[in-house]
Protein backbone atom coordinates (compact mmCIF):
# COMPACT_ATOMS: atom_id res chain seq x y z
CA UNK A 1 0.00 0.00 0.00
CA UNK A 2 1.68 3.34 -0.54
CA UNK A 3 0.03 5.57 2.22
CA UNK A 4 1.29 8.41 0.13
CA UNK A 5 0.09 8.25 -3.00
CA UNK A 6 -3.51 7.20 -1.03
CA UNK A 7 -3.35 10.36 0.83
CA UNK A 8 -2.53 12.30 -2.26
CA UNK A 9 -5.78 11.31 -4.07
CA UNK A 10 -7.74 11.58 -1.19
CA UNK A 11 -7.27 14.97 -0.33
CA UNK A 12 -8.22 15.76 -3.94
CA UNK A 13 -11.38 14.18 -2.93
CA UNK A 14 -11.17 10.70 -4.29
CA UNK A 15 -13.25 8.15 -1.44
CA UNK A 16 -12.05 4.91 -2.97
CA UNK A 17 -8.40 6.17 -1.78
CA UNK A 18 -9.62 6.96 0.94
CA UNK A 19 -11.73 3.54 2.11
CA UNK A 20 -8.24 1.80 1.35
CA UNK A 21 -6.56 3.76 3.77
CA UNK A 22 -9.88 3.27 6.15
CA UNK A 23 -9.33 -0.85 5.68
CA UNK A 24 -5.47 -0.93 6.84
CA UNK A 25 -6.32 1.21 9.81
CA UNK A 26 -9.60 0.48 10.79
CA UNK A 27 -8.85 -1.97 12.94
CA UNK A 28 -6.38 0.23 15.15
CA UNK A 29 -8.86 3.40 15.33
CA UNK A 30 -11.42 0.55 16.45
CA UNK A 31 -9.68 -0.68 19.35
CA UNK A 32 -8.42 2.81 20.24
CA UNK A 33 -11.92 4.02 20.69
CA UNK A 34 -12.81 0.39 22.07
CA UNK A 35 -10.41 1.09 24.73
CA UNK A 36 -11.38 4.77 25.74
CA UNK A 37 -14.75 4.37 25.45
CA UNK A 38 -15.24 0.48 27.06
CA UNK A 39 -18.30 0.06 24.98
CA UNK A 40 -18.34 -2.00 21.25
CA UNK A 41 -20.89 0.08 20.36
CA UNK A 42 -19.98 3.40 21.10
CA UNK A 43 -16.54 2.35 19.71
CA UNK A 44 -18.26 1.70 16.35
CA UNK A 45 -20.03 4.45 16.02
CA UNK A 46 -16.45 6.81 17.24
CA UNK A 47 -14.70 5.07 14.75
CA UNK A 48 -17.18 5.82 11.90
CA UNK A 49 -17.59 9.21 12.99
CA UNK A 50 -13.76 9.63 13.03
CA UNK A 51 -13.36 8.34 9.35
CA UNK A 52 -16.27 10.48 8.52
CA UNK A 53 -14.43 13.81 10.20
CA UNK A 54 -10.82 12.62 8.95
CA UNK A 55 -11.85 12.43 5.60
CA UNK A 56 -13.53 16.00 5.50
CA UNK A 57 -10.09 17.06 7.49
CA UNK A 58 -7.76 15.39 5.51
CA UNK A 59 -6.91 18.61 3.73
CA UNK A 60 -5.46 19.65 6.95
CA UNK A 61 -3.22 16.76 6.76
CA UNK A 62 0.25 18.55 6.40
CA UNK A 63 2.32 15.71 6.32
CA UNK A 64 4.17 13.00 9.21
CA UNK A 65 2.41 10.18 10.94
CA UNK A 66 -0.86 9.80 9.50
CA UNK A 67 -1.43 6.72 12.12
CA UNK A 68 -1.03 10.14 14.77
CA UNK A 69 -3.00 12.04 12.86
CA UNK A 70 -5.90 9.24 12.50
CA UNK A 71 -5.90 8.70 16.49
CA UNK A 72 -6.09 12.48 17.42
CA UNK A 73 -9.77 12.09 15.08
CA UNK A 74 -10.79 9.43 16.97
CA UNK A 75 -9.72 10.34 20.04
CA UNK A 76 -11.85 14.07 19.28
CA UNK A 77 -14.87 11.50 18.42
CA UNK A 78 -14.18 9.61 21.39
CA UNK A 79 -14.65 12.92 23.58
CA UNK A 80 -17.36 14.11 22.06
CA UNK A 81 -18.91 10.68 22.45
CA UNK A 82 -18.70 10.97 26.01
CA UNK A 83 -19.88 14.01 26.23
CA UNK A 84 -22.95 12.88 24.81
CA UNK A 85 -23.30 10.12 27.27
CA UNK A 86 -22.38 12.59 30.19
CA UNK A 87 -25.74 14.27 28.87
CA UNK A 88 -27.50 11.13 28.44
CA UNK A 89 -28.65 8.16 30.64
CA UNK A 90 -25.55 5.57 30.58
CA UNK A 91 -25.88 2.37 28.95
CA UNK A 92 -23.67 -0.79 30.68
CA UNK A 93 -20.32 -1.54 29.74
CA UNK A 94 -21.23 -5.43 29.90
CA UNK A 95 -23.06 -6.50 27.10
CA UNK A 96 -26.44 -7.95 27.99
CA UNK A 97 -27.90 -11.22 27.61
CA UNK A 98 -31.28 -11.78 25.59
CA UNK A 99 -32.87 -11.70 28.79
CA UNK A 100 -31.28 -8.60 29.75
CA UNK A 101 -29.10 -10.19 32.35
CA UNK A 102 -25.78 -8.40 32.29
CA UNK A 103 -22.88 -11.13 30.96
CA UNK A 104 -20.04 -12.53 33.01
CA UNK A 105 -17.96 -12.57 30.37
CA UNK A 106 -18.35 -10.81 27.05
CA UNK A 107 -19.42 -12.61 24.28
CA UNK A 108 -17.49 -10.49 22.04
CA UNK A 109 -14.22 -11.04 23.64
CA UNK A 110 -14.52 -14.78 22.83
CA UNK A 111 -11.32 -16.17 20.71
CA UNK A 112 -12.75 -19.66 18.95
CA UNK A 113 -8.66 -21.22 18.84
CA UNK A 114 -8.69 -20.48 23.15
CA UNK A 115 -9.43 -23.26 25.02
CA UNK A 116 -12.20 -22.47 28.20
CA UNK A 117 -9.18 -22.53 30.92
CA UNK A 118 -7.65 -19.47 28.50
CA UNK A 119 -10.86 -18.11 28.00
CA UNK A 120 -11.78 -17.41 31.01
CA UNK A 121 -8.52 -16.09 32.38
CA UNK A 122 -8.23 -13.61 29.00
CA UNK A 123 -12.05 -12.42 29.97
CA UNK A 124 -11.08 -11.32 33.41
CA UNK A 125 -7.76 -9.73 32.57
CA UNK A 126 -9.36 -8.16 29.84
CA UNK A 127 -12.42 -7.37 32.25
CA UNK A 128 -10.41 -5.88 34.81
CA UNK A 129 -7.98 -3.69 32.62
CA UNK A 130 -10.80 -2.39 30.95
CA UNK A 131 -12.53 -1.89 34.19
CA UNK A 132 -9.04 0.16 35.30
CA UNK A 133 -8.77 1.98 32.17
CA UNK A 134 -12.68 3.12 32.62
CA UNK A 135 -11.50 4.40 36.27
CA UNK A 136 -8.54 6.52 34.47
CA UNK A 137 -8.98 10.50 33.62
CA UNK A 138 -9.57 11.45 30.07
CA UNK A 139 -6.25 12.76 29.30
CA UNK A 140 -4.65 9.79 31.31
CA UNK A 141 -6.47 7.19 29.17
CA UNK A 142 -6.40 8.28 25.63
CA UNK A 143 -2.79 8.56 26.21
CA UNK A 144 -1.83 4.91 27.78
CA UNK A 145 -4.14 3.59 25.22
CA UNK A 146 -1.78 5.23 22.59
CA UNK A 147 1.43 4.32 23.99
CA UNK A 148 1.03 0.97 25.62
CA UNK A 149 -1.89 -0.63 23.87
CA UNK A 150 -1.09 0.73 20.07
CA UNK A 151 2.25 1.05 20.83
CA UNK A 152 2.93 3.90 18.79
CA UNK A 153 6.25 6.51 20.14
CA UNK A 154 6.19 9.36 22.71
CA UNK A 155 6.11 11.95 19.34
CA UNK A 156 3.12 10.29 17.77
CA UNK A 157 1.49 10.34 21.11
CA UNK A 158 2.32 13.61 21.31
CA UNK A 159 0.66 14.74 17.90
CA UNK A 160 -2.31 12.70 18.51
CA UNK A 161 -3.08 14.34 21.64
CA UNK A 162 -1.69 17.97 21.21
CA UNK A 163 0.50 18.18 23.98
CA UNK A 164 4.19 18.35 24.38
CA UNK A 165 6.52 15.38 25.08
CA UNK A 166 7.29 16.15 28.44
CA UNK A 167 3.40 16.13 29.62
CA UNK A 168 3.13 13.03 27.20
CA UNK A 169 6.16 11.07 29.23
CA UNK A 170 4.27 12.29 32.72
CA UNK A 171 0.83 11.36 32.04
CA UNK A 172 1.66 8.04 30.99
CA UNK A 173 4.11 7.41 34.20
CA UNK A 174 1.09 8.75 36.42
CA UNK A 175 -1.54 6.30 33.79
CA UNK A 176 0.24 3.06 34.74
CA UNK A 177 1.03 4.09 38.64
CA UNK A 178 -2.82 4.30 38.77
CA UNK A 179 -3.30 1.22 36.58
CA UNK A 180 -1.12 -0.92 38.61
CA UNK A 181 -2.87 0.06 41.81
CA UNK A 182 -6.52 -0.64 40.37
CA UNK A 183 -5.18 -3.76 39.13
CA UNK A 184 -3.93 -5.03 42.50
CA UNK A 185 -7.36 -4.98 43.58
CA UNK A 186 -7.85 -7.47 41.12
CA UNK A 187 -5.15 -9.35 41.84
CA UNK A 188 -7.41 -12.95 42.87
CA UNK A 189 -9.22 -12.35 39.77
CA UNK A 190 -6.05 -12.08 37.85
CA UNK A 191 -4.74 -15.54 36.40
CA UNK A 192 -1.49 -16.09 38.80
CA UNK A 193 0.79 -15.22 35.85
CA UNK A 194 -0.98 -11.77 35.84
CA UNK A 195 -0.63 -11.04 39.73
CA UNK A 196 1.21 -7.84 40.24
CA UNK A 197 3.64 -7.48 43.13
CA UNK A 198 2.81 -5.83 46.02
CA UNK A 199 4.72 -3.65 48.98
CA UNK A 200 6.29 -1.20 46.58
CA UNK A 201 5.88 2.06 48.13
CA UNK A 202 5.12 4.37 45.26
CA UNK B 1 8.38 8.16 45.41
CA UNK B 2 7.99 11.50 43.97
CA UNK B 3 6.74 12.36 40.89
CA UNK B 4 10.01 13.16 39.20
CA UNK B 5 11.61 9.59 39.69
CA UNK B 6 8.18 7.97 38.68
CA UNK B 7 8.35 9.42 35.16
CA UNK B 8 12.04 8.78 34.99
CA UNK B 9 11.32 4.88 35.43
CA UNK B 10 8.26 4.86 33.20
CA UNK B 11 10.27 6.96 30.67
CA UNK B 12 13.35 4.34 31.45
CA UNK B 13 10.94 1.28 30.48
CA UNK B 14 10.34 2.83 27.24
CA UNK B 15 13.95 3.85 26.38
CA UNK B 16 13.22 7.09 26.42
CA UNK B 17 16.39 8.58 28.90
CA UNK B 18 19.36 10.09 27.59
CA UNK B 19 22.20 7.64 28.18
CA UNK B 20 23.62 9.91 31.40
CA UNK B 21 19.76 9.95 33.06
CA UNK B 22 19.84 6.05 32.17
CA UNK B 23 23.24 5.62 33.93
CA UNK B 24 22.63 7.85 36.66
CA UNK B 25 18.89 5.68 37.36
CA UNK B 26 20.99 2.20 37.15
CA UNK B 27 22.67 3.20 39.82
CA UNK B 28 20.02 4.04 41.80
CA UNK B 29 17.97 1.04 41.04
CA UNK B 30 21.15 -1.39 42.25
CA UNK B 31 21.03 0.36 45.60
CA UNK B 32 17.68 1.39 46.14
CA UNK B 33 15.13 -2.10 46.39
CA UNK B 34 11.76 -0.17 46.36
CA UNK B 35 12.44 1.91 43.72
CA UNK B 36 13.22 -1.70 41.73
CA UNK B 37 9.75 -2.99 43.05
CA UNK B 38 7.90 -0.01 41.38
CA UNK B 39 10.03 -0.06 38.18
CA UNK B 40 8.72 -3.81 38.34
CA UNK B 41 4.52 -2.90 38.93
CA UNK B 42 5.39 -0.20 36.11
CA UNK B 43 6.40 -3.04 33.53
CA UNK B 44 4.35 -5.64 34.77
CA UNK B 45 1.29 -2.93 34.25
CA UNK B 46 2.71 -1.90 30.84
CA UNK B 47 3.31 -5.64 30.33
CA UNK B 48 -0.35 -6.80 31.03
CA UNK B 49 -1.72 -3.53 29.00
CA UNK B 50 0.30 -5.18 25.74
CA UNK B 51 -1.06 -8.42 25.83
CA UNK B 52 -4.50 -7.08 25.58
CA UNK B 53 -5.60 -8.50 22.46
CA UNK B 54 -6.39 -6.08 19.25
CA UNK B 55 -9.90 -6.91 18.37
CA UNK B 56 -11.13 -6.83 14.84
CA UNK B 57 -12.99 -4.08 13.46
CA UNK B 58 -16.66 -5.76 13.96
CA UNK B 59 -17.39 -4.02 10.47
CA UNK B 60 -15.82 -2.61 7.40
CA UNK B 61 -16.17 1.31 8.02
CA UNK B 62 -15.38 2.27 4.58
CA UNK B 63 -17.37 5.31 3.31
CA UNK B 64 -20.01 5.91 0.80
CA UNK B 65 -20.36 9.31 -0.66
CA UNK B 66 -23.62 9.92 1.11
CA UNK B 67 -21.77 9.96 4.35
CA UNK B 68 -19.43 12.49 3.53
CA UNK B 69 -22.12 14.26 1.53
CA UNK B 70 -20.61 14.09 -1.73
CA UNK B 71 -22.19 14.15 -4.99
CA UNK B 72 -21.25 11.80 -8.16
CA UNK B 73 -19.14 13.24 -10.18
CA UNK B 74 -20.91 14.48 -13.42
CA UNK B 75 -20.04 14.92 -16.88
CA UNK B 76 -17.65 17.59 -17.98
CA UNK B 77 -20.76 18.84 -20.53
CA UNK B 78 -22.70 18.83 -17.73
CA UNK B 79 -22.35 22.64 -17.05
CA UNK B 80 -22.98 23.46 -20.65
CA UNK B 81 -26.20 21.62 -20.04
CA UNK B 82 -26.87 23.58 -17.32
CA UNK B 83 -26.67 26.99 -18.87
CA UNK B 84 -28.11 26.46 -22.08
CA UNK B 85 -31.35 24.99 -19.90
CA UNK B 86 -30.79 28.40 -17.47
CA UNK B 87 -30.30 30.42 -20.61
CA UNK B 88 -33.56 29.17 -22.63
CA UNK B 89 -36.14 29.03 -19.33
CA UNK B 90 -34.69 32.80 -18.28
CA UNK B 91 -35.51 33.84 -21.98
CA UNK B 92 -38.78 31.83 -22.23
CA UNK B 93 -40.18 33.50 -19.33
CA UNK B 94 -38.89 36.75 -20.57
CA UNK B 95 -40.30 36.85 -23.86
CA UNK B 96 -43.83 35.22 -22.06
CA UNK B 97 -44.23 38.24 -20.07
CA UNK B 98 -42.87 40.30 -22.82
CA UNK B 99 -45.73 39.36 -24.93
CA UNK B 100 -48.54 38.90 -21.41
CA UNK B 101 -47.83 42.44 -19.95
CA UNK B 102 -46.32 44.23 -23.08
CA UNK B 103 -50.29 44.68 -24.31
CA UNK B 104 -51.75 45.45 -20.19
CA UNK B 105 -49.17 48.00 -19.89
CA UNK B 106 -50.30 49.67 -23.12
CA UNK B 107 -53.49 49.49 -22.57
CA UNK B 108 -52.79 51.15 -18.96
CA UNK B 109 -50.92 53.75 -20.53
CA UNK B 110 -47.34 51.82 -19.79
CA UNK B 111 -45.89 52.22 -22.98
CA UNK B 112 -41.81 51.62 -21.61
CA UNK B 113 -40.53 51.90 -18.76
CA UNK B 114 -39.99 55.65 -18.45
CA UNK B 115 -43.41 55.70 -18.86
CA UNK B 116 -44.68 56.06 -15.10
CA UNK B 117 -42.78 59.37 -15.08
CA UNK B 118 -45.22 61.20 -17.04
CA UNK B 119 -47.86 62.04 -14.77
CA UNK B 120 -45.73 63.34 -12.21
CA UNK B 121 -44.01 65.68 -14.93
CA UNK B 122 -47.53 66.42 -16.08
CA UNK B 123 -48.89 67.44 -12.81
CA UNK B 124 -46.06 68.70 -11.31
CA UNK B 125 -45.53 71.43 -14.24
CA UNK B 126 -49.34 71.79 -14.38
CA UNK B 127 -49.87 72.94 -10.88
CA UNK B 128 -48.70 76.42 -11.37
CA UNK B 129 -51.18 76.97 -14.58
CA UNK B 130 -54.24 75.53 -12.53
CA UNK B 131 -53.26 78.32 -9.44
CA UNK B 132 -54.88 81.30 -10.64
CA UNK B 133 -58.07 79.55 -11.10
CA UNK B 134 -57.53 78.27 -7.41
CA UNK B 135 -56.71 81.18 -6.01
CA UNK B 136 -60.22 82.71 -7.72
CA UNK B 137 -62.33 80.89 -6.26
CA UNK B 138 -60.03 81.95 -2.92
CA UNK B 139 -59.96 78.16 -1.34
CA UNK B 140 -57.52 78.36 1.91
CA UNK B 141 -53.97 78.11 1.16
CA UNK B 142 -53.29 74.64 2.00
CA UNK B 143 -55.80 73.20 -0.63
CA UNK B 144 -54.45 75.03 -3.57
CA UNK B 145 -52.71 71.62 -4.90
CA UNK B 146 -55.95 69.52 -4.05
CA UNK B 147 -57.63 71.31 -6.22
CA UNK B 148 -55.71 71.11 -9.22
CA UNK B 149 -55.52 67.82 -8.46
CA UNK B 150 -58.75 67.00 -8.63
CA UNK B 151 -59.40 68.92 -11.91
CA UNK B 152 -56.53 66.73 -13.37
CA UNK B 153 -58.17 63.60 -11.94
CA UNK B 154 -59.32 62.50 -15.65
CA UNK B 155 -55.65 63.13 -17.40
CA UNK B 156 -53.57 60.73 -15.91
CA UNK B 157 -55.20 57.92 -18.19
CA UNK B 158 -55.19 60.20 -20.59
CA UNK B 159 -52.02 61.37 -20.32
CA UNK B 160 -49.24 58.57 -18.59
CA UNK B 161 -49.15 56.60 -21.96
CA UNK B 162 -46.92 59.96 -24.11
CA UNK B 163 -43.59 58.53 -23.71
CA UNK B 164 -43.17 59.77 -26.97
CA UNK B 165 -41.92 63.10 -27.22
CA UNK B 166 -44.39 64.89 -28.97
CA UNK B 167 -47.46 63.82 -26.79
CA UNK B 168 -45.08 64.74 -23.38
CA UNK B 169 -44.58 68.32 -25.24
CA UNK B 170 -48.42 68.97 -25.55
CA UNK B 171 -48.95 67.94 -22.21
CA UNK B 172 -46.19 70.04 -20.92
CA UNK B 173 -48.03 73.15 -22.63
CA UNK B 174 -51.34 73.36 -20.85
CA UNK B 175 -53.68 76.03 -21.82
CA UNK B 176 -57.40 76.12 -21.76
CA UNK B 177 -57.15 73.91 -25.06
CA UNK B 178 -55.95 70.52 -22.30
CA UNK B 179 -59.05 68.86 -22.20
CA UNK B 180 -59.35 68.49 -26.15
CA UNK B 181 -55.66 68.02 -26.35
CA UNK B 182 -55.75 65.35 -23.89
CA UNK B 183 -58.76 63.56 -25.84
CA UNK B 184 -56.79 63.22 -29.14
CA UNK B 185 -53.72 61.67 -27.39
CA UNK B 186 -56.08 58.80 -25.62
CA UNK B 187 -56.70 58.23 -29.40
CA UNK B 188 -53.16 57.64 -29.83
CA UNK B 189 -52.89 55.56 -27.20
CA UNK B 190 -53.91 52.32 -29.17
CA UNK B 191 -51.69 53.27 -32.36
CA UNK B 192 -48.88 53.36 -29.96
CA UNK B 193 -49.36 50.07 -27.86
CA UNK B 194 -49.65 47.96 -31.04
CA UNK B 195 -46.29 49.41 -32.31
CA UNK B 196 -44.53 47.15 -29.08
CA UNK B 197 -42.49 44.08 -30.07
CA UNK B 198 -44.37 40.98 -29.67
CA UNK B 199 -42.20 37.72 -29.74
CA UNK B 200 -43.61 34.91 -31.97
CA UNK B 201 -45.11 32.13 -30.69
CA UNK B 202 -42.73 29.91 -32.36
CA UNK B 203 -39.79 31.16 -30.64
CA UNK B 204 -41.47 30.67 -27.21
CA UNK B 205 -42.10 27.15 -28.22
CA UNK B 206 -38.56 26.72 -29.18
CA UNK B 207 -36.97 27.87 -26.15
CA UNK B 208 -39.35 25.77 -23.97
CA UNK B 209 -37.92 22.63 -26.24
CA UNK B 210 -34.30 23.67 -25.41
CA UNK B 211 -35.25 23.99 -21.64
CA UNK B 212 -37.39 20.67 -21.37
CA UNK B 213 -34.42 18.78 -23.39
CA UNK B 214 -31.83 20.66 -21.29
CA UNK B 215 -33.85 19.40 -18.10
CA UNK B 216 -34.07 16.31 -19.01
CA UNK B 217 -30.23 15.66 -20.30
CA UNK B 218 -28.83 16.91 -17.00
CA UNK B 219 -31.50 14.39 -15.19
CA UNK B 220 -30.63 11.57 -17.48
CA UNK B 221 -27.09 12.53 -16.61
CA UNK B 222 -27.25 12.93 -12.82
CA UNK B 223 -28.93 9.48 -12.79
CA UNK B 224 -26.08 7.83 -15.17
CA UNK B 225 -23.55 8.87 -12.58
CA UNK B 226 -25.82 8.18 -8.96
CA UNK B 227 -25.62 4.23 -10.88
CA UNK B 228 -22.50 4.01 -11.86
CA UNK B 229 -21.14 5.49 -8.31
CA UNK B 230 -23.28 3.01 -6.63
CA UNK B 231 -21.76 0.23 -8.91
CA UNK B 232 -18.21 0.90 -7.72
Amino acid sequence: MDEQALIHDAQKGDLESFNTLILHYQDSVYNTALRILGDDDLAADATQEAFISAFKSISSFRGGSFKAWLMRTVTNACYDELRRQKRRPTTPLEPDTDDGDEMDSPRWLADPNMTPDQKAEADELEHALQHCLNNLPLEFKSVVVMADIQGMDYSEVAIAVRVPLGTIKSRLARARLRLRECLQGFSELLPTSFRLEEGSNV
Amino acid sequence: MNRRDLELLSSYLDGQLKPSETARLEARLSTDPNLRAVLDDLRSARGLLRQLPLRKAPRNFTLTPKMVGKNPPLPRSYPAFRFVTALASLMLFFTLGLNFLGPQMASSGYSGFGGGGAPEVFSAEEAPAAAPEAAMSEPPATEAPAEPAIQMQPLPTATVAPAQDSATRELQTPDEKNGVTNTTDVQEQPQASNRLPSIPPSWQLVLAAIAALGGLVMVLMRQAAASQWRRK
